[in-house]
């Protein structure tokens, strides 16, 4: 009977032992691993972006949600009826929010989840942590004392700041919630600035590593920091400036765009308003982005150094050809005008340039064909090498290309209207870029806005080389410089504001009809500056624009010549630029109609 | 036992490679370092685990060391931004009296200046800026917290002062508050990618100018 037991006992015993190690085992195993590894993601740092200089102009830091567990608020684990409240009470002061919304939040029923605070910094977490430490050690001395914190935790993050706020928002951009580029430089180098995830997977006891036990890991690679060609300093004199500006004018927008005429590269890309990529819920969803590339708008008189670029280039006449300027010109189906009401103006086609005028201009790019058609083909061809109508290179999230319709597709008013900039969309990047080639001698350099990344081993790569093209010859585009030394120079020039004494500067105003966006009409205008100094030996290009000025002056020359001289002031000092001490230009403006013509110079019929 | 088998043959042959009486010395020893053996290698294995257990410790105990030495650096960083960033030092130096350094000009190494040297431009002051007197000469560094208004003989004071080579980190212009000043009208299009109306079908502009 005994020895029968014994063998029921030990059968039982086998059978059990076949179960867990051979029939079971896998699912033991797995049970095992399961609460034995823990697998964790290790979040890649996601890179810096600098200026030219080294400036970290966004970087990332460590911080915390502050989140809770409501469930551990409730009446039943912690003997108290307002719990909640309490917490909140303490809470809120220190992660800055409302008292109601926190204990409203602590209250969820049937909930194990809420997040307090987002991307709260550690010194905020720091101290909820020494306060829950401190209520849980009266907690353990006192009984009748309960620790409301103990269902307050931190899930550790990490958050971009931009520690100069504002400053160049529209070229950075923002990071969205789920830690990806949004916008800007962030969203168009994400790839770059991200970095990858890594992984670590190792034994744990009560949450903490066993030593002895094996542990993989994949070690996170982090983010490449991104070098921008812009400058802090002058960036933040154009922001300044144009905010100002646009302030005062009570205009819709403006913005600044300062460019190194030798290498192309972008030295401020200012808009305004602006907006603080640190606090995206105060920002206006008009002012997010990047105008200054993302904006098609028409030049107006500023495209008239194309015009003139294009003139002399084709030997179609010299800045001293004599052009008669009537009051009224009747071309295509309508009558042209200048801005102001004139008796005939005896002005040389450097004049033309300087008191800017639109029938000047008409009648200037007529010698560029025999017939209408060839002259459409001839000033299209021009635009294009100068970059209208096409991707400015800077491959920017959102960018415009603006419009530029071909020749054949021009209306019979568009055909007059070209010439002096109306008709023709562009951004501010392309306009800019035309006065850089010129500056650069008829070159057009492709405008950079990023110089290289440092990948995660710290070294430099540099950006591809920008595309070189030649535009117009470097005799051409010296006369076309001494042109616009006379805009700014001569008393009858229009942007006379924007003298720097001591300097050549060479400029030009443009004061455009704009296109509302609302209505597709014509409405307001549209004030510009665009130029670059010193004009003997150029260094940079400065272009300014403001949108719609509703209040005072609406001229380019009146409110965008000042912020031109303004910038143009600071870049020269920040990149010490001494004036070449030369003489101007000063070629003549206007001719007496009674005197003979210049020997050597075509006659100018009209 | 009293007498042993006799063993014939093959057996015996077997038998005599059988270690005869063994050795009764030699045992104590063997099993002494056997046990000795065991015995150490369990303790050094103890030691062991409890150094790597101690170092797991340290190594978490570091860790928390790094990680708030790291966030009270990232604390320090932003402190130290703050008093870096352009606007912050444009209004340090308007409340040490300072102004917009204007007109550049630069003195060469043979004491040439070029460029056309000015007087500061001392009453250029916005209405954002924190102190009026602009135009204090640089010698007295600390204005008088009441504002008052700097002798006329100020500028010209400051004129001479002037330095040739301006620095570049010198600010320019501007109000502090400037940069992000939210007062300005929101403008009609959209922020992201705004499309640029059609051109043909407006009538075209027959008075833009300048």
């Amino acid at each position: 009977m005994v020895s029968l037991g014994l063998t029921l006992v030990m059968l039982a015993f086998v059978v059990r032992l076949l179960q867990v190690q051979a029939v079971d085992a896998d699912v033991y195993a797995a049970k095992a691993e399961k609460n034995r590894y823990s697998t964790h993601k290790l979040a890649a740092e996601r890179g810096a972006i600098t200026d030219r200089g080294g400036v970290e102009l966004a970087t990332s830091v460590d911080a915390y949600d502050i989140t809770a567990d409501p469930s551990l608020f409730t009446p039943k684990e912690t003997k108290t009826g307002d719990a909640p409240e309490q917490a909140a009470a303490l809470l809120a002061p220190i992660i800055d929010k409302d008292t109601d919304e926190v204990a409203e939040k602590l209250r969820t029923p049937k909930s194990r989840f809420t997040l307090l605070a987002r991307r709260a910094t550690p010194q905020v977490w720091k101290q909820i942590k020494d306060l829950r430490t401190a209520l849980a050690d009266k907690a353990s001395t006192d009984p009748k004392a309960v620790n409301v914190l103990g269902g307050v935790f931190a899930v550790p993050t990490s958050k971009r700041v931009y520690p100069n706020a504002g400053l160049a928002a529209g070229i950075l951009g923002w990071v969205n919630a789920d830690g990806k580029g949004g916008g800007g430089i962030e969203q168009q180098l994400n790839k770059e600035l991200a970095g990858k995830q890594g992984e670590v997977r190792y034994a744990q006891s009560g949450g903490r590593r066993v030593p002895t036990a094996g542990s993989t890991e994949k070690p996170a690679v982090p983010g490449s920091d991104v070098e921008l060609t812009i400058d802090r300093d002058i960036q933040w004199a154009a922001q300044d400036a144009i905010t100002e500006q646009v302030r005062k004018s009570h205009a819709d927008r403006g913005y600044v765009l300062v460019q190194d005429t030798r290498t192309g590269e972008v030295l401020a890309m200012a808009n305004a308003p602006g907006f603080d990529p640190n606090d995206l819920s105060q920002a206006q969803g008009t002012s997010l982005g990047n105008a200054a590339v993302q904006d098609a708008f028409e030049p107006g008189s500023t495209a008239k150094v194309m015009s003139m670029a294009a003139v002399l280039e084709e030997n179609a006449a010299t800045p001293g050809t004599r052009v008669t300027v009537p009051n009224r010109l009747h071309r295509g189906d309508r009558l042209f005008q200048d801005d102001i009401d004139h008796p005939t103006w005896y002005l040389t086609l450097n004049g033309v340039l300087a008191k800017s005028s639109n029938i000047g201009t008409i009648l200037a790019t007529g010698e560029l064909g025999d017939t209408q058609e060839q002259v459409n083909k001839s000033l299209y061809s021009y635009l294009r090498k100068f970059g209208i109508g096409k991707e400015t290179g800077l491959g920017f999230p959102g960018e415009t290309s603006g419009i530029l319709a071909p020749p054949d597709k021009w209306s019979t008013s568009q055909q007059f209207t070209i010439p002096f900039g109306q008709g023709v969309s562009i951004n501010a990047m392309q306009a800019a870029s035309v006065y850089s080639t010129i500056a650069n001698g008829g070159v057009r350099i492709e405008p950079t806005l990023v110089r290289g990344t440092k990948g995660p081993d710290g070294r430099f790569t540099p950006a591809p080389a920008p595309k070189k093209t030649r535009v117009v010859s470097d005799r051409t585009a010296r006369t076309v410089a001494g042109m616009l030394e006379s805009v700014v120079d001569d008393e009858q020039g229009t942007g006379t504001k924007a003298r720097i004494p001591g300097y050549r500067v060479a400029g030009k105003t443009g004061t455009a009809n704009r296109v509302d966006p609302k209505t597709g009409r014509y409405h307001g205008y549209t004030s510009s500056f665009a130029g670059f100094a010193p004009a003997d030996k150029p260094r940079v290009t400065v272009y300014c624009v403001i949108q719609n000025a509703t209040k005072g002056s609406y001229f380019g020359g009146q409110i965008c010549g000042p912020i031109y001289k303004k910038v143009m002031q600071f870049a020269l000092k920040t990149l010490q630029v001494p004036p070449t001490g030369k003489a101007p230009a000063r070629l003549p403006v206007t001719f007496s109609p009674g005197k003979p013509e210049t020997p050597g110079r075509p006659a100018d019929d009209r | 036992m009293s007498k042993k088998p006799e063993l014939r043959g093959r057996a015996a042959r077997l038998a005599r490679l059988l270690p005869a009486a063994p050795s009764q010395a030699a045992r104590t020893p063997f099993v002494l370092l056997v046990v000795l053996l065991l015995g150490g290698g369990l303790i050094t294995l103890l030691l062991l685990n409890s150094s790597l257990n101690e170092g797991s410790f340290q190594l978490t105990k570091l860790k928390k060391e790094t990680q708030e030495l790291t966030d009270e650096e990232q604390a320090l960083q932003k402190d130290v931004d703050k008093y870096a960033a352009p606007d912050a030092l444009q209004r340090r130096a308007r409340e040490l009296g300072m102004v917009p350094g204007g007109d550049p000009a630069f003195l060469g190494p043979d004491g040439k200046v070029r460029g056309v040297p000015g007087a500061a431009p001392g009453t250029a002051v916005r209405p954002s800026a924190a102190r009026p007197p602009a135009a204090l000469p640089p010698a007295s560094p600390a204005p008088s917290p009441t504002g008052t208004p700097a002798p006329p003989s100020a500028s010209a004071s400051a004129s001479a002062r002037q330095p040739a080579t301006p620095s570049p980190q010198a600010p320019a212009t501007g109000s502090p508050s400037a940069a992000g000043d939210p007062s300005a009208p929101a403008s009609a299009s959209a922020g992201g990618a705004p499309r640029p109306p059609a051109i043909a079908e407006r009538p075209a502009p027959t008075t833009p100018g300048r």
